[in-house]
């Protein structure tokens, strides 16, 4: 394997979240999931709601639940714009689990009315986003499909 | 003797007094130190959004988004003043009042409608009272800003600007330059002036690729940026508004401790005076004997 590494952090608007070295990152990006590897090309893209991971330096994944934001990729620097991010280790699972059920009452009682719908999903995935990453979930089953552009 | 007791009262309440203020003091002290650390903590995101907003906005030259275009005429204004939802923090909502009345005035003259958006309890009951318009006002917020509330407010903003209801936002806040030195500021918060974005730089123009595109990056960044620079007043202006406090407090204690001082000397002078008096009248009390 070669030296190179990438420089990963994610930072959302309150505190810097993750900061190290990775030989790889894998992020939810808006159209799917993207991998990066070290000497990647220039790229901008904005983020679902999902879980990003990082391959650290024994050869381990660690999971962070990102909620949308941006990723920006430029000279072996991957920097993460997250509006909300959440380490695994640091998830509260019990609190995760009561908000999905939240969540899921929310979108029983917002039938037909959009943007309540919207929002209750929003926060459904963002619960399960946050239940995976703290399992260490790798699959983004729940995704929904991919949406006609905004 | 009657004297000497309306000293000791008072000296008593003066030291209730100090301890209160003395424990302000501390208090706002520890919160300084708070939102100074979320300052801070902020200070990461808010740089590397401007990066990757001035690294797209190279792509997108004329994007004609709709916060960034200067509109011809300007005719309806917005001023946010950011001020405490508490007192007993010296001249900081004062100045931030001042100002924001002086931009106000001046934009007026300039043949613009202005109006406020007020966050914090305490501009809002001063321009209310003063007989200013108010649109709205934000008195719920708590003194310890989230990015959340924030981003409550940004939309609004977003919202009326997008709709045409307002033309130009200002923000005038306490900018939190150190422990001693807060001065209020005005920002003109949309549109975006035009150096956010930068002037097209020859050689940053790289192999970038954008998912999904130039466009949408744009499009979704320039909101985030107006969150942030609302957020960054709001900290700014929490952390202004506990070290006016703090300081406004130490003077308060300070003046407290020299009143004991003067208050224990009259006291001291009071109970010389009396014995001096009650010795002169036991002397002459003898002498009549």
């Amino acid at each position: 394997m070669s030296e190179r590494k990438l420089l990963c952090e994610i930072v959302s608007p309150e505190e810097v979240v993750y900061s190290g070295e990775v030989s790889m990152v894998v992020a939810p990006a808006a159209d799917g999931e993207i991998g990066f590897l070290p000497l990647h090309t220039p790229l901008v893209t904005t983020l679902d709601i999902g879980i990003l991971r990082v391959k650290s330096s024994q050869n381990r994944w660690e999971y962070i639940a990102v909620h949308g934001g941006y990723l920006e990729v430029r000279e072996d620097r991957v920097t993460v714009l997250a509006d909300s991010a959440e380490l695994a280790s640091r998830i509260d699972v019990a609190q995760a689990s009561e908000a999905k059920e939240r969540a899921e009452t929310r979108i029983e009682e917002s039938r037909g009315k959009r943007e309540d719908f919207y929002e209750a999903e929003k926060a459904l995935r963002w619960a399960l986003a946050r239940l995976r990453a703290a399992r260490g979930v790798e699959t983004t089953a729940d995704r929904r499909p991919p949406t006609a552009a905004m | 003797m009657a004297k000497t007791r309306e000293i000791k009262r008072r000296i008593k309440g003066v030291e209730s007094t100090k301890k209160i203020t003395k424990t302000m003091e501390m208090v706002a002290a520890a919160k300084i130190k708070k939102a100074q650390a979320r300052i801070e903590a902020a200070r990461p995101y808010a740089l590397k959004m401007m990066d990757v907003l001035f690294s797209v906005a190279q792509f997108v030259p004329e994007s004609g988004h709709p916060l960034l275009v200067v509109r011809e005429p300007v005719e309806r204004a917005v001023i946010i003043p950011m001020t405490s939802n508490r007192g007993l923090c010296g001249a900081a909502n004062t100045n931030v009042l001042r100002k924001a009345e002086a931009l106000y005035r001046k934009e007026e003259a300039a043949g613009l409608t202005v109006s406020f958006i007020t966050v914090g309890n305490k501009g809002t009951g001063q321009l209310r009272y003063a007989g200013y318009p108010i649109e709205r006002s934000y008195t719920e917020l708590s003194d310890q800003p989230t990015f959340a509330e924030a981003r409550e407010i940004a939309k609004e903003l977003i919202d009326g600007y997008t709709d045409g209801r307002v033309d130009k936002i200002y923000l005038v806040f306490n900018h939190f330059r150190s422990l001693i030195d807060q001065k209020p500021v005005e920002h003109l918060l949309l549109p975006i002036q035009q150096e956010v974005i930068g002037e097209e730089r020859p050689g940053v123009r790289a192999d970038y690729i954008f998912e999904p595109s130039a466009e949408v990056v744009l499009n979704r960044l320039l909101p985030t940026y107006i969150e942030t620079l609302v957020y960054r007043a709001m900290m700014e202006s929490a952390a202004s508004e506990h070290s006016a406090r703090r300081m406004a407090m130490k003077a308060a204690t300070d003046n407290a401790t020299d009143m004991i001082d003067n208050l224990t000397r009259s006291y001291n002078r009071a109970r010389q005076a009396q014995i001096t008096q009650e010795i002169a009248e036991v002397v002459a009390g003898a002498d009549a004997l």
